[in-house]
């Protein structure tokens, strides 16, 4: 046998610290960018779509961080987010419990019910781990949609306001989005990406190093659930209504898109994706019902020919050019 | 003094004993080589140590401490370091990051493990590639690689399966140094090895293992010249 030259440098040849932090910077560069387009989109309407954009953009990388960092292929993203609207929705409705507390209680609520099920599910890895967690989040869907008694089931659930001008509420999406991609960046700068990724890439090679996988994994399971959970209560005081709705499996599968079109473990990708994908699906909305077929063939597509989404691309055109 | 002790050890799969009643002690320091023809047991009973399988009888003691039924994780911490016949390595991480995976994992301050990362890079002769990724490696770079990371933090035992399978000469030749000058400084191995010049060549002292049963177990080249040795070689598959 002989040995092969060493493959020709990609984005990869980079260390990953270095990776993560020019992620985290262009992530940020984006987030400045999102902070001025209030000067420019006046129309409420736009507002909003931005608005609901940055609660996915925290849904997508709170499920990059699961699927894309730990590859914990969970498909219950959109049921946290549900369960922290419910949290604080519940807790606001019955009890008058203040939104701010209650998005505190949506963050650990949520959160245990994420290291619950990663506990769960432990063991299971691949078609496994997706269908179980799939059959957790239709389950989860349709306890909060039949328990008429308590949630109102698709009537929905009303829930008190926090801020009144949309502009408010804009930026305080932005600055929620801001606090988790710096918490997530930390985190994967310190031995936690590390592990994750590990864990990933090889179970067995993991625990052989000494990684404690079952607490990890149970970590992953635990935080990606909280930032869904925060999301989702946020939500819920900004459209001061909760639904079933909101725990969809295509809200799950509009999630999946935006970090496999951004690009899977990356920083930076999903989050700006979450923007396209949402503003795009808004606006094929106004064209007609398409939405979901193109993004589905657009998984298909980047799962299939670009892995590392656009933010790989983003990152082979600035080789290329560097080299020109 | 003993630090592996196997006593007893029995593991079966259904009627197949891969690993019968095996029982042998490693001293502190030594070098044992571990053969057999295909089939004999031996990573059965590599898997058996690390904690990937859990034996049907017998007892293990590290360092005087029965160690049996330990998840790999805990014992990677206690010290048991195991290198896989089939490579593993995290292989979307890049070479400097799967080393420090092992480095942070056991304990190791991060500039330490950088540091450690750095110089085991540069006794493996793995600079040229050491920011790509594992899963852009050879298949003999990916295999020095995986051996680097069983020494991110010295192990009280190194437990090497076919670390030499497929594996370019000068790439042998890195392994085999670097086996022998930490032999030197006191490190403990077990290597199970088809290579016999080499197993004669490192190991003072080897094992042999048929059909799951521990055939002898004396110094390398009394075990190579004994008939029961050659006739397991011959009569089972080849080597
Ligand atoms: N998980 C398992 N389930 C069933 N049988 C197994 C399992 N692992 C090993 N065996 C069987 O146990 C026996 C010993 O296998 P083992 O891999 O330990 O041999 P080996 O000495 O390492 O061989 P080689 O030199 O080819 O690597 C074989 O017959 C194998 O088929
Ligand atoms: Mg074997």
């Amino acid at each position: 046998m002989t040995t092969q030259s060493p493959p020709p440098s990609r984005a990869s040849a980079q260390l990953s610290n270095t990776k993560t932090t020019v992620e985290f910077r262009v992530a940020l560069a984006a987030m400045a960018i999102v902070a001025l387009l209030p000067l420019g989109v006046g129309n409420a309407y736009w507002l909003g779509v931005l608005i609901v954009s940055m609660y996915f953009a925290i849904l997508a990388g709170g499920w990059n961080l699961l699927a894309g960092y730990a590859g914990q292929f969970s498909l219950a993203p959109a049921t946290f987010a549900m369960i922290g609207a419910y949290t604080t929705g519940l807790l606001n409705h019955y009890y008058g419990v203040p939104p701010l507390l209650g998005i505190v209680a949506a963050i650990v609520v949520s959160g245990l019910v994420g290291l619950l099920l990663g506990r769960a599910v432990l063991r299971l890895a691949g078609p496994y781990l997706a269908l179980t967690t799939l059959s957790f989040a239709e389950i989860m869907r349709l306890v909060a949609a039949n328990s008429i008694d308590i949630t109102r089931g698709d009537l929905g659930l009303g829930v008190a306001g926090l801020l009144d001008s949309r502009v408010g509420w804009y930026y305080l999406f932005l600055g929620a989005l801001t606090v988790l991609l710096v918490l997530f960046y930390l985190l994967l700068r310190s031995k936690a990406g590390l592990f994750l990724q590990a864990i990933r890439d090889d179970e067995v090679a993991a625990r052989r190093a000494g990684v404690d996988v079952v607490f990890w994994k149970t970590a992953a399971f635990a935080l990606s659930a909280a930032a869904s959970g925060f999301a989702g209560a946020l939500y819920a005081h900004f459209a001061e209504l909760v639904t079933p709705e909101l725990g969809l499996i295509a809200q799950t599968g509009l999630i999946l898109s935006m970090v496999v079109i951004g690009g899977m473990g990356t920083l930076a990708g999903p989050i700006i994706a979450a923007f396209l994908v949402y503003v795009l699906s808004e606006w094929l909305r106004d064209v007609g019902g398409y939405q979901l077929v193109v993004f589905a063939a657009l998984v298909v597509i980047f799962a299939r020919f670009f892995r590392e989404g656009l933010w790989g691309l983003a990152m082979a055109a600035v080789r290329r050019w560097r080299q020109a | 003094m003993t630090l592996l002790s196997v006593r007893g050890v029995t593991k079966r799969y259904g009627g197949l004993v891969a690993v019968n009643n095996v029982s042998f002690d490693v001293a502190a320091g030594e070098l044992v080589g571990l053969i057999g023809p295909n089939g004999s047991g031996k990573t059965t009973l590599l898997n058996i140590l690390s904690g990937l399988a859990d034996p049907d009888a017998g007892e293990i003691l590290l360092d005087g401490k029965p160690c049996q039924g330990l998840t790999p994780e805990k014992l990677a911490h206690r010290g048991m370091m195991r290198m896989f016949q089939l490579t593993r390595v995290f292989r979307r991480m890049n070479v400097i990051d799967n080393l420090l995976v092992a480095g942070r994992a056991l304990g190791l301050k991060p500039g330490e493990a950088l540091d450690r990362a750095r110089s085991l890079i540069s006794e493996l002769r793995l600079d040229a590639v050491a920011a790509l990724d594992a899963g852009q490696l050879s298949g003999g770079q990916m295999k020095l690689l995986e051996f680097g990371v069983c020494f991110m933090v010295p192990p009280r035992i190194a437990l090497l399966d076919e670390p030499f399978a497929a594996v370019h000469p000068t790439m042998k030749e890195i392994m085999g140094g670097f086996i022998r000058s930490r032999h030197e400084n006191g490190q403990t191995f077990l290597l199970v090895s088809h290579d016999m010049p080499v197993v004669v060549e490192l190991c003072p002292r080897a094992i042999c293992m048929n059909a799951g049963a521990v055939v002898i177990d004396a110094p390398t080249r009394a075990v190579l010249a004994d008939a029961r040795v050659i006739e397991a070689y011959l009569g089972g598959q080849a080597a």
